[in-house]
């Protein structure tokens, strides 16, 4: 054959993409590999970080609240070290000794901005007409009786106690508060190995929302790396059982690499120039390679199997390969077009992280196919096979299963077709069940270290997730301060809500000190002159830093702090919603109130949730509605091809509702990925349809079209079990997303099989009537 | 007379150890009394400042001073008696107009801020030469001026809220220029500046400048109206005179 004057394809893009690999597959294998190395070199820009902040939108009310109390006040972002032993009292001048070696320790850190503890805390005393300010702790070795005269104060002042020991006096706490703009992972780093070392003879948790920044990106990346290993083994596995020809299974296995080392780089370069948040790898990320891995796997999976099929017919591997991309080319990029649209959708999300999900999975997904198309038939040319090999001439397990599946769904249509109705109806019964939760501790399995630590803290301590009320006005009028002494008293109402404090509670301790600690006298002066005199004496003989975390330089901005333990979804609403209306009620319209927190960026976090899964679910399925309708020239093919689709998408849910599985930003990008996924069985089905309705009699069309797509859809469903492989993730939504992409997997395929084929036979006259117009 | 024995100390000075150049500085002449208009302005790591303006009385090289507010307007009226004792705790007391009430306020933590200041109650303190263990290091020039070098260490007895100090002496007239004041764990924690003025016979300080390079706050203070010597009677430091703020 000339080569300059063959043609592969009634196409001449096809032809010439074709020809490429055809008649220059050394030429085709290099650039395919300079391509992919340009962009896997941007792994060195590669950053792993899950600060829950960052995910939010930048001009989110809660967050820039959230970052003006940073600028104020300093982070707010802290680790809580408990230690002691259960049941046992901690108040011993052994474990304060203890604390003041591990107070000094962490202070010494040059991580370490502020340690409050007992050994880092002062007391305020009234004695005979004399206000003391001093330590509350003096020395490190102590006597029983000043144990005891530490004690008494606590247990005079119960806000104070309250941070510093657990509700049962058996453990102590250290509240360690980093640098501003550090590296959380160092930091939490740093800590621990100080605690550890220090605490070797107690019970020690860890917990707080700097300790969660910092202790998850090593945790992820242990994780994605055991995530990747577990589902290419199991992807090879399964391919090496139906291709049975170990050259086939490694030129697919080097697509699947290539593409994800090319994709992970992208996200390093994007990262790196754009500076963008978008562009961190986070948990919500975990489950991105494991996708790219079976979409690249998917492209790979209908190359070789259709290539095996053609060798049979041809025996030589040039027409073989001709006729494979002749016949893949427009399929695989269409269902590269199709799956990209439905991950675009993510952009449509407020979260940070889920657009830079959306785009890198994209771009993961394009480099997957342009490997697929170039990369993978230069490699088959390149090698030589024997097609009297047993896998070209015998049926494997799957074949021979589909093809007596093929014969129940066109004998039976309308059944098969009532069958998954009903189960999409049961579907949707389930969705009223799903519901919305973000709890960090829930991201761990109960048992675990992370988790047993996150509980023991949430339970026995105070609490550890914050609420912040941010007011701005005159914060040395009684009225300001009473109002604050108000809301702190509303949310303590919540019996979540264990402790909060403001300068409001400072001013009445410091006034019942002045007044020779006079119990009638805490409370807020009736003057702002007297609340001025008590700042100013404090500021004698007290350092005012001690009040830096509750009032600005200027005495302009208070901040009351709340702190609950972990919160359901629904509580979560209940307290920022009924604590905005109270506020609005009691502070005057002069008072400016921002209102943050990981309580409200929580209640934030579920309402964008839940508004960007409804937004891209059904942006994606009119886009891939729309795109098959252009592709296959016909709107009803568009409506077929997201039938599968909705169907899987509705059961998904009602499965998430009946087993409890709550929807969070981790468990969000399910849709889009059964969307990306599954649309490509749909479209597969679809263009073989249309295909072979020019050539086949209607009685012969679909039990053809199952035949011949039936084999590659079951058999890159069955390698993308590599889903299956999430099971194994250290993180519980991950497991969640791995369990459920795999059910997503078979009802996704086999909806294909089933719903879209019985659908196609009962619409036949009409689909083959247009196609031959 | 006096400037002719400091010539003869500055020239014998050249050998001198750490120790003999801080007695040095610790005999140094000062006035009996003194008086001034304080202005002391705070700026902290955002530039936001404060600024307070307090009248102040002194006797016997600070040991018996009072202080009255003057600004801000709701300082107006507070007023601060301090004594300090040899070998007791140093009296304080306070004037709070509003409770019409003089409280006692301790001065137990050492290093904790003078008014929200970068001036800690140590650093206001007069160093005792038996608390500190001095080293001569290298002189060096500061602004055109010859200074030695000294290097003082607490020790424990000294109670210090901070692990040494490096001090630069003009050698001219043992005036100290500037100070670096390093925390427990080693660090730079301060940098304060000097200016002196000559009044009479004495070199007085008219401006101090504090930067606390761990937390980015800066003090600025400045002694306006200097007055030595002017005979302040000591009946002047008690409790009954924070009330009133004197007309001049």
């Amino acid at each position: 054959m000339n080569r300059i004057e063959s043609k592969y394809s009634d196409h001449p893009i096809r032809s010439w993409i074709i020809s490429q690999s055809l008649n220059r597959p050394k030429r085709t294998l290099l650039s395919s590999l300079i391509f992919t190395l340009i962009l896997a070199s941007g792994l060195r820009f590669f950053i792993i970080d899950d600060d829950m902040l960052k995910m939010m939108p930048e001009d989110l009310p809660s967050r820039v609240s959230w970052d003006n109390i940073q600028e104020e006040f300093g982070s707010t972002e802290v680790i809580f070290i408990a230690f002691g032993h259960e049941g046992r009292d901690v108040f011993t001048p052994k474990a304060l000794a203890q604390m003041w070696d591990l107070s000094e320790a962490l202070e010494a850190s040059t991580w370490v901005d502020e340690v409050t503890s007992i050994s880092t805390s002062t007391r305020m005393d009234s004695y005979d007409g004399f206000m003391e300010i001093d330590d509350l702790q003096l020395n490190r070795d102590l006597s029983t009786d000043e144990v005891d005269a530490i004690l008494k104060y606590l247990n005079k002042n119960e806000r104070i106690k309250k941070q510093l020991m657990t509700q049962d006096g058996d453990y102590l706490v250290a509240i360690v508060q980093p640098f501003d703009s550090i590296e959380m992972v160092g930091f939490v780093a740093e800590v621990k190995s100080i605690a550890d070392n220090l605490l070797k003879n107690y019970d020690v948790h860890y917990g707080g929302q700097a300790y969660f920044t910092g202790i998850m990106p090593p945790l992820i990346r242990e994780d994605v790396i055991g995530l990747m290993a577990t589902g290419m083994f199991i992807m090879i596995t399964i391919l090496l059982l139906n291709l049975r020809n170990g050259t086939a299974v490694t030129m697919v296995v080097t697509v699947i690499m290539l593409s994800l080392a090319a994709m992970m780089g992208f996200m390093g370069w994007m990262a790196h120039l754009t500076g963008s948040g978008k562009f961190l790898f986070t948990l919500a990320n975990t489950s991105m390679p494991i996708i790219l891995l079976t979409i690249a796997n998917s492209d790979g999976v209908h190359v070789m199997t259709k290539f095996f099929k053609e060798f049979r017919v041809y025996k030589d591997k040039r027409q073989a390969v001709a006729s494979t991309m002749d016949s893949l080319l427009i399929p695989i990029f269409l269902t590269s077009i199709t799956t990209v649209a439905a991950f675009l959708a993510m952009t449509t999300s407020p979260l940070e992280p889920l657009i830079g999900y959306g785009i890198t999975i994209s771009a993961g997904i394009l480099i997957a196919w342009i490997l697929s198309s170039t990369l993978l038939p230069s490699l088959i040319i390149l090698r030589s096979w024997d097609h009297n090999a047993k896998a070209f001439l015998t049926k494997s397990f799957f074949e021979k299963m589909i093809d007596k599946l093929g014969k129940v769904v066109l004998t039976h249509p309308k059944y098969v077709f009532s069958s998954g109705l009903l189960l999409v109806l049961i579907g949707l019964f389930g969705l009223s069940k799903v519901s919305v939760d973000v709890d960090m501790s829930k991201f761990f399995k109960k048992g675990s270290e992370l988790r047993e630590s996150m509980d023991f803290l949430s339970e026995k301590m105070n609490g550890t997730i914050d609420l912040r009320v941010r007011l701005v006005g005159d914060m040395k009028d009684p009225l300001t301060l009473l109002n604050m002494l108000r809301l702190q008293k509303e949310l303590e109402r919540y019996p979540q809500v264990r402790t909060s404090y403001s300068i409001a509670n400072v001013v009445e301790q410091m006034h019942r000190t002045v007044m020779d600690d006079d119990p009638a006298y805490e409370k807020i002066p009736e003057s702002r002159e007297k609340i001025n005199n008590l700042f100013t004496m404090y500021s004698m003989s007290g350092d005012p830093d001690d009040f830096s975390s509750m009032i600005d330089y200027d005495y302009n901005i208070g901040l009351v702090t709340a702190f609950s333990t972990n919160l359901s979804t629904q509580e979560t609403l209940n307290i920022v919603e009924s604590t905005q209306k109270f506020m609005k009620g009691i502070f005057s319209k002069a008072t400016l109130i921002d209102f943050t927190g990981m309580i409200v960026i929580t209640r934030d976090l579920i309402t964008m949730l839940i508004n960007s899964t409804i937004v891209s679910i059904i942006f994606s399925l009119i886009i891939i509605g729309i795109i098959a309708s252009i592709f296959f020239k016909r709107i009803l093919w568009g409506v077929l091809a997201v039938i599968p689709l909705t169907s899987a998408i509705l059961i998904n849910f009602g499965f998430m509702g009946y087993f409890g599985i709550e929807l969070s930003h981790v468990t969000a990008i399910l849709s889009s990925i059964i969307i990306g996924v599954g649309v490509d069985f749909a479209v597969h089905y679809i263009a073989q349809f249309r295909r072979l309705s020019r050539t086949i009699q209607k009685n012969e069309l679909s039990r053809d079209v199952v035949d011949d797509v039936g084999y590659p859809i079951i058999l890159d469903a069955a390698s993308n079990m590599g889903f299956g492989a999430l099971l194994f993730s250290a993180f519980v939504p991950i497991q969640y997303i791995g369990g459920l992409m795999v059910f997503a997997m078979v009802s996704t395929s086999l909806g294909t099989l089933t719903v879209l084929a019985a659908l196609a036979e009962l619409l036949k006259e009409k689909l083959i009537e247009r196609e031959i117009q | 007379m006096k400037m002719i024995l400091l010539t003869l100390l500055m020239s014998s000075a050249w050998g001198q150890t750490g120790i003999e150049i801080a007695k040095m500085v610790d005999e140094k002449p000062t006035p009996r009394d003194m008086v001034n208009t304080t202005n002391m302005v705070l700026t902290n790591s955002k530039g936001k400042t404060r600024t307070n303006v307090m009248m102040s009385r002194s006797i016997d090289g600070n040991k018996k001073q009072i202080i009255w507010f003057l600004e801000p307007k709701d300082d107006r009226g507070v007023a601060f008696l301090k004594i300090e004792h040899n070998n007791k705790d140093d009296e304080m007391r306070m004037w709070l107009p509003a409770f019409k009430k003089v409280r006692r306020i301790s001065s137990k933590r050492k290093g904790d801020a003078f008014m929200g200041s970068d001036l800690s109650y140590e650093d206001l303190t007069s160093r005792d030469l038996n608390e500190y263990t001095y080293k001569r290091l290298d002189d060096e020039l500061v602004n055109s001026t010859q200074c030695f070098v000294l290097e003082s260490k607490p020790n424990t007895s000294a109670k210090s809220s901070y692990s040494k100090h490096i001090s630069w002496i003009d050698k001219e007239n043992l005036n100290i220029v500037k100070e670096y004041s390093f925390d427990k764990r080693g660090a730079l924690k301060k940098e304060k500046y000097f200016q002196h003025n000559k009044l009479k016979d004495y070199y007085v300080m008219n401006q101090i400048r504090v930067k606390d390079v761990q937390k980015q706050h800066t003090t600025e203070v400045t002694f306006e109206s200097l007055e030595v010597d002017t005979g302040i009677n000591p009946a002047l430091f008690q409790e009954k005179n924070l009330k009133r703020i004197p007309k001049n």
